[in-house]
């Protein structure tokens, strides 16, 4: 079903190469100190994978979403905070401005964050709007051309790191989610401050902090789409992000994979590798079957979505079933290590810890059942 | 201002080969990729002309399993690329490939003031290619290079030996195989992936070379190929010459 062109196996190479040499010498480091992967952020942009998905003449490399997926999936596999920076930048970020913006926004932000010399970040979630995205109490209220926007956004992917923000806010309360509007926010503005750096459970290299907006003046012709879109912008770009998050699942979960083999060959016990128990053996041929079924959900919502054609549901099905495989992988990678699997620095216990963010961002699992019950109800 | 041919094969990955259980290997899921040191090769070309200018031009032959390797090759920074591409040349040596490669070159290059060559293939290592190709086109070869000065009329080559090191110089043209000590290959960023399609590539076959069926045939067949396997035994011994004995036993 799916045979990658070649393009997309040359793309695939080029982020398993730069994968291997730059996030696999890091990684646990990275995942330890909570540390920021500077050097393999300044290597994606250097090898054009900040753009991937954008043409030419906005800055990107002009590929496919497919071959950005199959990107995310090689990077996660090694670092999944990588992974999620990644993502988080172009999903979340370029893609809204790529698809809503105007010739005039695209033109001035996305050939510096195609070619990774501006990181962005995508601020919807409040303190007391996360899964109800509608409950925005962040407002923009208009000041001639200008908005004026107060409020708090929090758990923001690359938030101290981004020079550029999408942010959402209540242009008319009344409205409820037609009163959301959508800006592109620059760190230069001010007004415009880093809070709170999370400390997380996985994925601890992709910085989560609390954005602070106060009395930020952001010219009108930085509101993206009309006024009251944003909500509308919001889920589209969500949409999108979720491929770009069941990637990252899948990715966590073909590592677990690789782990479980490569350990259950190596490790001997009763005077033979453990991989010769069929226990054993049974728990990989059920692993790598849900692997290669996530990775079929995956890159088919990619393939929808470079078709132009509807692709939310399947959207929602790929990051669910991706998300829940990499957890499942991941806890039996521990599993299959034993008592190593549950020592600090070993991969497999790196990956339990990264495969739980997937069910929960951009749309928890519960979100993603809600999407496709919907459609499938309709 | 060199113009710079250099050559690449496409090998095995073998990080995808299987080894079955009597040893045999199993190569159905195995992917293709260019060859290690050729891609030394490449990049050294593709450093030369990106300091000195000039023109790379990247040379591959290859049999039925090799369906397009020039984007692959391209992306590395070549600005052209000459296939040889037939089935026949499934079973091509070192002499069939050199002469593939010197009529590919004679018909489709152009003048040319340097070749570069992977010291060996990532399959067979059988180092012919590149001394065969050279002394075909009528040009000296320098094998075994692990550092390469271009200057305005030549090379100066540093060959890595088992006893020391040499420094060779050679006029243009010449040829050199490299080792990978020689650089690291860069990683080919995605505009150069998606720039590779644009560039221009020329397709021969063994016909369009004139290469005749004598100098086709395979003078050596591979009957079989299996992965090396290694026993560790124990052999206990009471004296020197019984240990011998016990040790010449076990190794029969």
């Amino acid at each position: 079903m799916f045979t990658l062109t070649e393009e997309q196996e040359l793309i695939r190479n080029t982020a398993r190469e730069f994968a291997a040499q730059y996030c696999a010498p890091i990684a646990a480091e990275v995942d330890d100190e909570a540390r920021w992967p500077e050097e393999s952020v300044a290597a994606m942009a250097e090898l054009g994978l900040m753009g991937v998905p954008y043409p030419d003449k906005y800055g990107g490399a002009g590929a496919d979403y497919l071959s950005y997926t199959v990107a995310v999936e090689e990077i996660s596999r090694v670092c999944a905070s990588t992974g999620v920076i990644l993502s988080a930048h172009v999903s979340l970020a370029c893609w809204p401005i790529y698809h809503f913006g105007t010739e005039e926004q695209k033109l001035k932000y996305l050939p510096d964050m195609a070619s990774g010399a501006k990181l962005g970040a995508f601020c919807l979630t409040e303190a007391g709007a996360g899964t109800d995205a509608g409950s925005q109490t962040t407002t923009a209220v208009l000041d001639g051309d200008s908005y004026i926007l107060n409020g708090s956004k929090v758990f923001i992917t690359n938030g101290d790191k981004a020079d550029v923000f999408i942010v959402f806010a209540m242009t008319d309360k009344s409205k409820g989610t037609k009163g959301i509007s959508a800006f592109i926010v620059e760190k230069a503005f001010p007004g415009v401050a880093v809070g709170k750096h999370e400390r997380k459970m996985g994925i601890r290299g992709a910085h989560t902090t609390e954005i602070l907006l106060r009395d930020v003046r952001v010219p009108a012709a930085n509101r993206l789409g009309k006024e009251g879109e944003g909500f509308k912008v919001a889920m589209a770009t969500l949409d999108g992000g979720r491929v770009g998050i069941a990637a990252q699942a899948l990715g966590i979960a073909q590592a677990a994979l690789d782990e479980s083999i490569k350990w259950a060959k190596e490790r001997q016990q009763f005077g033979k590798p453990i991989a010769a128990n069929q226990g054993l053996q049974f728990m990989i041929a059920d692993m790598a079957t849900q692997v290669q079924a996530a990775r079929h959900l995956v890159y088919h919502a990619a393939s929808l979505k470079d078709e132009g054609k509807p692709y939310s549901k399947e959207a929602s099905m790929a990051k669910l079933f991706a998300a829940e495989t990499a957890m499942q992988q991941a806890i039996k990678a521990v599993q299959i290590h034993g008592g190593y699997g549950y020592i600090k620095g070993t991969t497999a216990e790196r990956l339990m810890r990264d495969a739980k963010i997937t069910e929960i961002y951009e749309g928890t699992s519960e979100v993603q059942r809600m999407v496709i019950a919907a459609t499938c109800l309709k | 201002m060199p113009n710079i041919i250099t050559c690449y094969k496409w090998v095995v990955d073998e990080a995808d080969i299987k080894v079955e259980g009597n040893g045999a290997l199993n190569f159905e899921r195995a992917g293709r990729k260019i060859s290690e040191y050729d891609r030394n090769a490449i990049e050294a070309a593709v450093q030369i002309v990106e300091t000195a200018g000039g023109s790379v031009t990247a040379v591959s032959l290859g049999g039925p399993e090799v369906k397009n390797p020039a984007k692959d090759g391209l992306s590395r920074g070549p600005d052209k690329a000459i296939l040889a591409l037939d089935p026949r040349f499934a079973e091509a040596d070192g002499l069939t490939t050199a002469l593939g490669l010197a009529r590919a070159i004679g018909s489709a290059a152009g003048p040319f003031d340097l070749i570069l060559c992977g010291e060996g293939s990532g399959d067979v290592y059988g180092q012919q290619v590149g001394p065969r190709l050279a002394e075909l086109l009528g040009i000296p070869s320098i094998t075994f290079v692990n550092k390469l000065t271009v200057t305005a009329t030549g090379v100066v080559a540093e060959r890595k030996l088992e006893d020391g090191v040499e420094v060779v110089e050679a006029d243009f043209p010449v040829l050199v195989t490299v080792l990978p000590d020689l650089n690291k290959p860069r990683i080919p960023g995605l505009k150069q992936v998606m720039g590779a399609a644009k560039k221009p590539v020329v397709v021969l076959d063994a016909a369009a070379l004139g290469l005749t069926e004598a100098e086709l045939g395979a003078r050596a067949e591979a009957r079989g190929v299996k992965a090396a396997s290694s026993n560790r035994k124990q052999v206990k011994a009471e004296s020197v010459a019984a240990l011998a004995e016990a040790i010449a036993a076990a190794l029969r």
